[in-house]
């Protein structure tokens, strides 16, 4: 594996600029939790000075991984390859906890058994009582941890749009790539990502053998089950001919559209250029040409990380909230909601102070409902609201524009 | 090493939970800005005067080094524990306050960040000034022990003009005030004044009350290229001494610093430029306006090859993003560089600069020039890729300008502080006659020698 991280640590100045950006510092103000200080970390791993330890494993897990550090950086260092790295060597030196070794090695690359093994805990999740607003305590599963998290779909977005509508002269035919979370929970964001495509004579399928984009496994360091998902995600998409490849998830189109350019190499480039978040595409493929009704809530936007911080995305989404409903802007909208990943589990104190900071912004802003890109970040905002009995709703944008073109008419022809 | 015994003495009076001794923090807490690194045996991070206080008195029994240290931004290695002991990390001491606008005073703990504390004050428009490149990240209290300038010093001087009182934790625990909070005061000698700027070499600040200045309207920007820097600097005497006009901000870059940010900041170089001048002027709105188109005319006069005057407040932040981002950018070059800030009398800095390019062709090891030119002050940054004879050579290098520096008036260290890096350099300048006053006078503070260690003196 690559050893270009040892060279990328020395490019950092020591300046202390990722202060300012880093989610974490901003909590803790501890050195040992800021990308400056990891990269030390790092440089003291190259220079054997330090070996890897459960401590070390902390402060590595400590990073969210947005990337905010990265687009900021004056000595222009990827930290990226320096965070991987660390990652990697964290899973190489002290090996990964048997239970998620399982699930990236053996369940997340067989679709069957990804399936079985959550519907079983659906089905023991019946003996839970239900509570706030389909928010309950999950099994610790995939999403350890003490959080409210929603009840798992009955029928997953893969199974439910299996055969999608044929459409009569489609102007482009996409593939959507779920993901996980869009797939056993979220499936209502699928639907609504079918259901606006659609009606702007845009045929959408749902290729029946992807995999997870690999991003769990890769966050705790697992590049070889990673790879293998990888792999499978290739053929499956390469296989389809497809005009464009969409997803609702920005940690996904992050993974797949970026990561995999360095997982599967230049060869995937051709796809990668095809990959689009679903508002970016919507922007860029039907701009205007589409008419709403916007609805009355007052809708405001947060803005995921890895869209924001590592695809430069922010205007297409709100041109789309713009069009679809009455749009607020929050304060700190670029800001992290805390969730995703290890992170929560291991930092769950933390995760709470970013969720707090997030949901004051959005009370501040006196939106009625909250949208986002990222079903990662819908769950941690719903979360922080669900906890407070909130009557402020979390969504995806593409379901409040669905809601819009219910309301009015489509301009097809143009 | 730090006995058993003391460290459960140091858990037991400032909580387990503030004190690290994992190889991890210790890592962490081993450098600054400088890239230089020295392990300290232990990392301290208090929350309150009386933690420090116990902190400090317990190392000064046992006569264990303490290097204070604020977000770890400067440039003179001053937050290096070069003899290892305790860091005091001072990043959890970050309240303002209190924001007095009627007095025009503000009243901090030393964890302040620069940036936030003119936010806040801002609010009630009001303003202070002093702003190193690192405003957004260093902290009050780091900006205080080394007397940082920045980009406003033009017009508004440095650091030291903005502190009217300190609360003080001196080696043996004991608590001191010295100034007043009041705009002047001139009782007794000037403590303050003698701690500003001591680079935590005899106490830590706890309080700091800074003086502020009602919030100019606006602020005009305006960028100019040149292809000779003697162009660049007959602007700076048009402005200043032909036509009395006193800029907020008197920015100068040379080619090597302005081709290590071309293509990585939003602004537009343009090819064959070799100097470039970022002037600031404040007040109000008609005045700017005024300033501007008048010292756009002037820029034009000494044959600039372009001018660029900010429409709006984004695109003063494009301008000032590539006059903050040259700095780190250096290392973009190289993997190491030594980050000089040396000041001369204005009329000299024609002669400094000729002689450095001179000298950096001598010893081939490039050099960035760019600084606060208004004031005769210019970072002059060697930048090298680490090896033992490159460290040779960019030693005698600094030892040459810095000689020629000192000769014709100059001034090794003029916002960095001394620190470890310059320390050796420091007999340039003093005499030894002076340099025993100091070290006296530090004595009389700190008899055991455990404030910083290893700084401004060797």
């Amino acid at each position: 594996m690559g050893e270009d991280w040892k060279t990328e640590v020395s490019k950092c100045s020591k300046c202390g600029k990722c202060h300012t950006v880093c989610p974490v510092f901003l909590e803790t103000g501890d050195e040992a939790m800021v990308s400056r200080g990891r990269i030390s970390l790092a440089e003291a791993l190259r220079d054997q000075q330090i070996v890897y330890t459960n401590k070390l494993r902390d402060y590595v897990y400590s990073c969210k991984k947005c990337m905010r550090c990265r687009k900021d950086c004056p000595s222009g260092v990827d930290y990226e390859i320096i965070i991987s790295a660390l990652l990697r060597g964290v899973a190489e030196n002290m090996g990964i906890p048997l239970l998620p070794k399982i699930i990236f090695r053996y369940i997340l690359p067989r679709r069957i058994l990804f399936d079985t093994m959550l519907k079983v805990s659906s089905k023991i999740q019946r003996f839970i009582p239900m509570k706030k607003r389909g928010q309950m305590r999950h099994l610790p599963l995939l999403f350890m941890g003490k959080r409210w998290i929603p009840t798992l779909a009955k029928k997953t977005a893969l199974q439910k749009f299996r055969n999608t509508k044929k459409l009569k002269n489609p102007r482009m035919r996409v593939g959507l790539f779920t993901g996980c979370l869009i797939n056993y929970i979220y499936v209502d964001i699928a639907e609504a990502v079918v259901d606006v495509l659609n009606k702007m004579n845009i045929e959408v399928v749902v290729p029946q053998g992807q995999l997870c984009c690999g991003t769990p496994s890769s966050s705790m360091g697992d590049v070889k089950s990673s790879r293998k998902l990888a792999e499978v995600n290739r053929k499956v998409f390469e296989s389809q001919g497809l005009d464009a490849i969409v997803s609702a998830c920005a940690t996904c189109t992050k993974t797949i559209k970026m990561d995999y350019l360095r997982t599967l190499g230049p060869s995937w480039k051709p796809i990668s250029d095809k990959i689009y978040d679903i508002s970016e595409f919507i922007y860029k493929y039907c701009g205007e040409e589409y008419e709403t009704k916007p609805i009355e809530e007052k809708v405001t936007y947060h803005d995921p990380c890895h869209l924001l911080w590592v695809r430069g995305i922010s205007d297409e989404p709100r041109n789309v909230l713009k069009k679809s409903s009455n749009f607020v802007e929050m304060d700190m909208a670029g800001s992290c909601c805390g969730g995703g990943g290890i992170f929560t589990i291991i930092h769950y104190d933390l995760t709470l102070k970013m969720l707090e900071r997030k949901v004051a912004s959005i009370e501040r802003s006196g939106a009625d409902t909250v949208a986002t890109n990222c079903p990662g970040c819908v769950m941690q905002i719903a979360d922080g609201f669900a906890g407070k009995n909130s009557k402020i709703k979390t969504t995806h944008s593409i379901q409040i524009l669905q809601r819009a073109l219910a309301n009015g008419n489509i301009n097809r022809e143009k | 090493m730090i006995q058993a015994r003391v460290f459960e003495e140091l858990c037991d009076n400032v909580g387990r939970e503030n004190v690290f001794d994992n190889i991890e923090e210790r890592v962490c807490y081993s450098f600054d800005a400088t890239k230089e690194k020295h392990l300290p045996d232990l990392v301290i991070r208090p929350h309150t005067k009386e933690h420090v206080s116990t902190t400090i008195s317990i190392a000064n029994k046992y006569n264990i080094p303490i290097c204070p240290r604020g977000a770890g931004t400067g440039l003179s290695g001053g937050a290096v524990p070069v003899k290892g002991g305790i860091v005091l990390d001072l990043k959890n001491m970050d309240k303002i306050i209190e924001i007095n606008a009627k007095d025009l005073t503000v009243t901090v703990e030393p964890g302040v960040v620069t940036k936030d504390l003119q936010d806040e004050v801002a609010r009630l428009r009001l303003f202070y000034p002093p702003e190193p490149g690192s405003a957004e990240f260093s902290t009050i209290g780091g900006n205080v022990a080394e007397c940082t300038g920045g980009m406003t010093g033009m017009k508004y001087g440095v650091t030291r003009n903005y502190v009217l009182a300190l609360e003080i934790v001196l080696p043996d625990g004991s608590i001191i005030n010295t100034g007043r909070k009041t705009l002047r005061s001139v009782a007794g000698y000037d403590l303050t004044r003698f701690f500003v700027g001591s680079e935590g070499t005899l106490g830590v600040f706890t309080r700091i009350t800074l003086k502020l200045l009602p919030l100019p309207e606006k602020i005009g920007t305006i960028t100019s290229y040149f292809k000779n820097i003697d162009d660049a600097l007959n602007t700076t005497d048009s402005i200043l001494i032909k036509s009395h006009f006193l800029p907020r901000s008197l920015e100068f870059v040379d080619k090597t610093g302005i081709d290590a940010v071309r293509g990585f900041t939003k602004e537009e170089i343009p090819e064959g430029v070799e100097a470039l001048l970022l002037i600031d002027v404040d007040g109000n709105e008609k005045s700017v306006v005024n300033d501007i188109s008048k010292i756009e005319v002037l820029c034009k006069e000494n044959k600039a090859l372009k001018t660029l005057v900010a429409k709006t407040d984004d695109e003063r932040k494009i301008l000032w993003d590539t006059r903050r981002s040259i700095s780190p950018s250096l290392f973009r070059i190289a993997s190491m560089k030594f980050n000089d800030d040396i000041c001369v009398p204005r009329s000299k800095v024609r002669e400094v600069l000729k002689r450095v390019y001179e000298l950096s062709k001598t010893y081939s090891i490039q050099v960035a020039a760019f600084g606060h030119i208004g004031e005769g002050h210019i970072h002059l940054n060697l930048i090298y890729d680490e090896g033992k004879a490159a460290d040779l050579s960019v030693h005698k290098l600094i030892s040459q300008i810095l000689k020629e520096v000192v000769s014709i008036g100059g001034t090794i260290t003029s916002e960095h502080g001394v620190g470890d890096t310059k320390s050796e350099f420091i007999g340039l300048e003093l005499s030894p006659h002076e340099i025993e006053i100091m070290k006296e006078l530090k004595k009389m503070f700190d008899p055991k020698g455990i404030m910083n260690p290893g700084k401004i003196f060797v």
